[in-house]
């Protein structure tokens, strides 16, 4: 297997207006190889979504750097595509010409996006909504467009930001389930964060756990699961040994997050 | 029993504005069954004969090119000049932040003060009214404009940014669909002021319009004409007033839930 994705001593502190600055990552060093499904879970401040942005090219690093496929990055390029914890939907486009808005922005014809975009809209579910507005749909519903458009750009790697965080349990367990089928499907390489554990752990092959302030790498947990995976395995032994063994390790961290918020 | 009218179909709407209209008529009638001094007050039925009367003998079609030409000509240059001054405001930090201020100084100066010293400047006629109206009906326009360009959700210029686009891509796919119902909101301001200009305008300098067949009409004590010129007047602000609202809700159908 070869490193498709290479974090290398990423830094990154953030100015504050009153010359103050903050650390939010220190050291982080990540491979992630080709077709690997890898999670990183962390506490909230843990710096997991400034990684994320970082590696999509949204914003430098203070120091260190990132290749994909051996290019450093420098810019938001079409290897990779993210996909938000927020709707960032356009609201005055339809869901088939938000899920094309990547292949538009590149300049492609305008059939072939549409062709496109029908072929990720049925992956994901959508089939005949196509025509409907974002506002028409259910959050969960709203969340497949936005994978849906990732995927319409076929990058090399997805990057997820807690895209299920909005959503409710039941309407999350379901969207885990599809995204398995879906990342089995198109063979893509994901990098996912999350604060849910269980949900890192039901998708990934590989965790990444994250220590808060400064962000670093505290841990890495191999999960030996079967695949294709059930929502069934989500009460055997082992998986719930893995999430014991991984709440441990941030379970000091959210705690002491708690005192600094009070 | 009135659920039909809360309804959010054509008809219902056309219902509701016809129900006002007769009920603020019958108001209009019964209060003049008492007040039966003409000077002060005529009822509906005398300022319809009177409108019929202007239209009949040319008076309504002469001062409605003059008062429609100016007003429509320089409403839409105010809101091009208006769109365009909030697009140079949004685009620049430092041009909004030295222009800003005397922009909002020039709003809030009473423009329409100034009616006599247009009309002094540019003679009577239709260059003061189009200046006038221009620069009463503008404001709006920019300050929508420029908010409405600034209050772009951030997540979806991350995401296109995310997506690879270019500035350009990011104001004609985010920024400017976004504020396009500002500005609309802006415009319906726009065109209220604008009829309030031209009349002013009309008052203190011109040979023909509305607004000036409403001052000769008054000072023949002609009160039936006046309500008439008023009611033409009236008109063109609800129609413009409800066609601008319509435009609203068209581009932004995502807000209304």
């Amino acid at each position: 297997m070869t490193a498709l994705l290479r974090v290398e001593g990423v830094d990154k502190t953030f100015k504050r207006a009153n010359k103050s600055s903050v650390e939010a990552l220190r050291g982080i060093n990540i491979t992630v190889n080709e077709g690997e499904f890898v999670s990183i879970v962390g506490a909230s401040g843990s710096g997991k979504s400034t990684l994320l942005r970082i590696i999509d090219g949204l914003l430098k690093p203070s120091g260190g750097d990132v290749f994909v496929d051996g290019k450093r990055v420098v810019a938001p390029g079409r290897d990779r595509a993210m996909v938000f914890q927020q709707d960032s939907l356009l609201p005055w486009k339809t869901v088939s010409e938000n899920v094309g808005y990547g292949l538009t922005l590149a300049g492609r014809p305008k059939a072939e996006t549409r062709k496109v975009a029908e072929r990720f809209i049925t992956m994901t579910g959508l089939a005949g909504f196509e025509s409907h507005y974002p506002h028409q749909l259910s959050g969960g519903m709203r969340q497949r467009v936005n994978v849906a458009r990732a995927l319409a750009v076929d990058p090399r790697i997805l990057l997820l930001d807690e895209p299920f965080a909005a959503l409710d349990a039941q309407t999350r367990e379901i969207m885990q389930t599809e995204l398995l089928s879906i990342w089995q499907e198109s063979r893509k390489t994901v990098l996912l964060i999350t604060h849910q554990i269980d949900e890192a752990v039901f998708l990934s092959d590989r965790v990444i756990i994250f220590s808060a302030r400064p962000g670093t790498v505290r841990e890495e947990v191999k999960v030996d699961l079967p695949r294709p995976r059930t929502l069934e395995m989500k009460r055997t032994p082992e998986f719930v040994g893995l999430l014991d063994r991984i709440w441990k390790l941030i379970e000091e961290e959210v705690r002491s997050g708690l005192k600094d918020n009070q | 029993m009135f659920d039909f009218l809360e309804q959010d179909t054509r008809l219902a709407s056309a219902l509701r504005i016809l129900l006002s209209t007769v009920t603020v008529l019958a108001l209009w009638q019964i209060v003049s069954l008492f007040v039966t001094n003409r000077l002060l007050l005529v009822p509906p039925a005398d300022v319809a004969v009177s409108l019929v009367q202007e239209f009949w003998n040319g008076a309504l079609w002469t001062n409605g090119v003059a008062t429609v030409t100016a007003v429509v000509s320089s409403f839409l240059v105010s809101v091009v000049i208006g769109i365009a001054i909030g697009l140079a405001l949004a685009s620049s930090r430092l041009l909004s932040l030295t222009g800003g201020p005397v922009l909002s100084a020039l709003n809030s100066v009473p423009i329409i003060a100034l009616a006599p010293l247009f009309v002094a400047w540019l003679g009577l006629g239709f260059a003061s009214k189009f200046v006038l109206v221009l620069m009463v009906a503008v404001f709006p326009v920019v300050v929508t404009t420029e908010a409405g360009l600034r209050a772009a959700d951030k997540p979806l210029i991350e995401a296109a940014r995310s997506f690879n686009a270019t500035r350009w891509q990011i104001f004609t796919t985010v920024t400017f669909p976004y504020a396009l119902p500002f500005i609309v909101s802006g415009i319906r301001v726009a065109w209220a002021r604008a009829l309030v200009g031209i009349v002013v305008a009309e008052f203190f300098g011109s040979f023909a319009g509305f607004g000036f067949a409403i001052l000769s009409a008054s000072q023949t004590f002609d009160t039936a004409r006046v309500l008439g010129y008023v009611f033409m007047l009236g008109a063109m602000g609800l129609i413009g007033s409800v066609s601008f609202a319509a435009l609203e809700r068209r581009l932004a159908p995502w807000r209304q839930e």
